[in-house]
């Protein structure tokens, strides 16, 4: 039984993890709050939701063809509007407004074409091969997306410290406009961590949709889960975002034996709260400074 | 110069690091109750740590400060400005967009017009406005602004902004004044105005603490001179003795 | 008639909505994601305060008022005194939890069923029963939020508040607790949002969780956006187009639901439009174009 408990939690983490890492990419690069991040997610879940219905393809087939979407998805917000924006220096309350509307769009596009109600997107993957794992269940899509969290962390702590891209990534989210004064190409950098994040939400809206099913409004829970998860973990930190996509994930497993399951995600909102009076900066996180002196 | 009782401006083993730079070791400095008081010191000195510090927008890592009894140390910049210690920027911060008096005004303080209540209902909030446009027009004259009160601050010549900052900091009822580079990049003719308002400031029974490069004006105006380098104090007095000491002249090319 | 008197109420409400929230995040330029989740606070309040207590209208109402405020502070007092961020993610997880709490506390919300019933306004004497008398109580309580807003702004307090937002740090030098101020205003955004709460849930008689969620929160955004931030005019301006745009959509023959995705979608593609093209709003002055 103990270890149901851990594999349930080890599945929401994972699905934190994927959030938190990818807007945390993103929100180093750019420094606003991306909205948007929340309609990718979305976006990606319901291209395979089409794909599954209208082509009938397989799994890995709606699967690539989601993430792509929202790669896809993101990269044309940066390219489209963001990178415009900056251009004309808009401050980051501008880009956040201006993400806020990109999300009106999308979630709206979305109702439009699928309706408001819950869809279900389960297939052999997700119920028939269901595997005994130490005594717990466990479903291929559980598998992959406890593997594509873990994976994509390790490339990503990896990628940023050891490849050319990572340093550059680094240096732009340290320091933009000294990035640039060195002639790195910020603008690449920027593209880059919209695909890069882009494709992990994908990847957790797609997963996260065959594991239990799509709604319209999946991507405002996923995303401010998995943004706790960065604050509580430090912000910037792969490390810090695995951190706190456990906490979160074993918080609200705490809570689910004090209260109804339905108030698992109110439980979270206090914990948020603790942090930001006592340790803004998370776990292991510098805290996102104000501008003073 | 004069220590005549009233609370005095010192600190000691004033630190401050930034990712392994010291900008500031152990810094023990006393000033007096009034009076002029420059400090000087090559790029990197920590003077405007110093500054920051002792108005409490950075924290010191160690150390501490205190105006008579009472320490400074962990207060926030707005407990400390309405202490009497007033500052002014390196980077000149102003509202540009509103007009000169307004600045003014903003910088008067103990104001019954900004708490909710009284800006609800206004009781008593016109007399209070009257009384501070008139304490906020008598600065401006003071610097020599009265004529542009109206202006947006943003119009305003650099020297010119640099005076209003002045004029804030003593609508602010600034006893004790923290100016960042006073006179900097500032126009000859206005340079000599600003010293001679901090001359008067001095007799007014102020103290005026300022940072600068221009070693001229130094000269001119201040009764102790302060040097740093490197974070720390590494010479103080009067301005002739300071200044002809020859490690002085060849750390910071007068 | 009744229609016209109905659109001009949903105006008035959604104008004090846009007016109080623009104190907030066009004077100071904090942004709230969580506004619709005061809006509903008031409307919850006031509907079980009056249902389950028996309590007169204006009891419900300044309780509401007072219950936003003071929750309010909840959330400002730990993360406004850090980076912007922390507060768009406190008010974000807010406005979240709040939705749940109107859902899933079935005791006392009725959860997604919501609370039917709410009775008409009765003000010592004078029941609020036809649209033409709820539209004067409506325009009412409209002009007593614009009131509201701007005697803070012409005052003294509203100096302050423009100082914060253009320079903070210069504000904190001249002796100002930038915190202290921040927080009040995000009380008194969040109480009036509340009072336009209580009217609405008098109004429809029926309120349920989902007329207070995240995208109500963004729609009030984007009427103070799209209006033009920091001005009287701006939010006004704002609701008065985005609450009758959707009327002109309807004579264009769309079925509603097609006619409510349609409008936001407008109103989505036209923040991304204003925010690159005209900052400053259809009649703001200023706006963010910092």
């Amino acid at each position: 039984m103990t270890t149901q408990i851990a594999t349930n939690i080890l599945n929401t983490a994972a699905l934190y993890l994927l959030i938190a890492v990818g807007f945390g990419l993103i929100y180093g690069t750019v420094r606003f709050f991306n909205f948007a991040h929340a309609s990718v997610y979305t976006v990606s879940a319901y291209v395979a939701y089409a794909a599954a219905n209208l082509i009938g393809g397989s799994v890995l087939f709606n699967g690539v063809l989601g993430v792509l979407s929202g790669t896809l998805l993101g990269g044309l917000t940066e390219v489209v509007v963001y990178r415009p924006l900056r251009r004309i220096g808009a401050s980051s309350v501008v880009l956040l407004i201006t993400s806020l509307g990109i999300l009106l769009v999308l979630q709206n596009a979305l109702s439009l074409l699928f309706g408001d109600d819950t869809k279900s997107l389960q297939s052999v993957a997700s119920a028939g091969h269901v595997v005994d794992f130490l005594g717990s269940r466990i479903t291929p899509v559980q598998v992959v997306l406890l593997g594509s969290a873990v994976g994509a962390s390790v490339l990503l702590a990896v990628g940023l410290r050891l490849t050319r891209l990572g340093t550059v990534l680094r240096a732009v989210a340290n320091d933009s406009s000294l990035a640039q004064s060195v002639g790195i190409d910020v603008d690449g950098a920027v593209l880059a961590s919209f695909l890069i994040g882009s494709a992990l939400a994908g990847i957790g809206g797609v997963l996260w949709a065959y594991n239990t099913a799509l709604n319209p409004q999946m991507g405002f829970t996923a995303l401010l889960m998995g943004v706790v998860a960065a604050v509580i973990g430090g912000v910037g930190s792969v490390s810090g975002a695995i951190a706190g996509a456990i906490f979160v994930a074993v918080t609200q497993q705490i809570g689910m034996w004090f209260f109804p399951s339905e108030w698992q995600d109110v439980i979270v909102f206090p914990i948020l709260l603790l942090f930001l009076l006592v340790r803004p900066q998370g776990f292991f996180g510098k805290p996102l400074k104000k501008a003073t002196i | 110069m004069t220590n005549d009782g009233r609370p005095t401006l010192r600190c000691e083993g004033l630190s401050k690091s930034f990712d392994g730079t010291h900008a500031l070791q152990n810094v023990r400095l006393e000033f007096p109750s009034a009076g002029i008081v420059a400090i000087i010191g090559p790029n990197g000195a920590g003077k405007t740590t110093l500054l920051n510090v002792l108005t409490g927008f950075l924290r010191a890592d160690g150390g501490r400060f205190f105006l008579g009894e009472r320490e400074l140390t962990r207060l926030p910049p707005h407990k400390i400005s309405r202490l009497g210690i007033a500052r002014t920027f390196q980077d000149l911060r102003l509202i540009s967009q509103v007009p000169v008096l307004e600045n003014v005004l903003l910088a008067r303080p103990n104001q019954k017009g900004e708490r909710l209540l009284p800006a609800l209902l206004r009781y008593g909030v016109a007399r209070e406005e009257a009384r501070n446009h008139e304490e906020a027009m008598r600065w401006l004259w003071f610097v020599g602004l009265d004529e542009k009160a109206h202006e947006a601050a943003g119009e305003l010549s650099y020297g010119q902004q640099k005076l209003l900052a002045l004029a804030c900091c003593l609508a602010a009822e600034g006893r004790i004044l923290l100016l960042d580079e006073p006179v900097a990049g500032v126009h000859p003719e206005m340079i000599s105005q600003i010293l001679d308002n901090l001359r008067q400031l001095r007799e007014q029974g102020r103290l005026v603490v300022f940072i600068e490069h221009d070693i001229a004006a130094v000269r001119q105006v201040a009764d102790t001179v302060v040097v740093m380098d490197e974070g720390r104090v590494i010479a103080q007095g009067k301005p002739n003795e300071v200044l002809e000491k020859p490690e002085i002249i060849e750390a910071y090319v007068g | 008639m009744d229609y016209a008197a109905h659109i001009l109420i949903l105006t008035a409400i959604y104008v004090s909505l846009a007016i109080s929230l623009d104190l907030l995040a066009g004077r100071m330029g904090i942004l709230s994601i969580a506004h619709a989740g005061f809006y509903g606070l008031g409307a919850y309040t006031a509907a079980l305060l009056v249902i389950r207590c028996g309590a007169p209208f204006m009891i419900g109402v300044v309780a509401g008022m007072g219950v936003a405020a003071l929750i309010s502070l909840v959330v400002s007092l730990p993360s406004l005194r850090l980076h912007d961020d922390y507060f768009v993610i406190a008010t974000f997880g807010f406005q979240m939890i709040l939705f749940s709490i109107f859902t899933n506390w079935m005791d006392l919300t009725n959860g997604p069923m919501g609370i039917p019933g709410i009775p008409q306004p009765v003000i010592l004497g004078w029941r609020v029963d036809t649209h033409l008398e709820f539209l004067m109580l409506a325009a009412i309580f409209a002009t007593a939020s614009c009131l509201v807003v701007w005697r803070i702004t012409t005052s003294p307090l509203g100096r302050v508040l423009h100082a914060i937002r253009e320079d903070e740090v210069f504000a904190k030098s001249l002796g100002k607790n930038t915190l202290r101020f921040k927080v009040t205003v995000f009380a008194v955004s969040a109480a009036l949002a509340a009072m336009a709460g209580s009217l609405y849930a008098h109004y429809i008689t029926y309120i349920d969780p989902t007329s207070f969620t995240v995208m109500e929160s963004i729609l009030v955004i984007s009427m103070v956006i799209i209006g033009g931030a920091g001005s009287l005019w701006g939010p006004l301006v704002g609701a008065v187009v985005l609450v009758t745009l959707p009327e002109a959509l309807r004579f264009v023959g769309l079925p509603s639901s097609v006619a409510a995705n349609l409008r936001q979608i407008i109103y989505g593609s036209l923040l991304v439009v204003m925010m690159m093209f005209r900052p400053r709003g259809l009649v703001g002055n200023c706006g963010f174009s910092k």
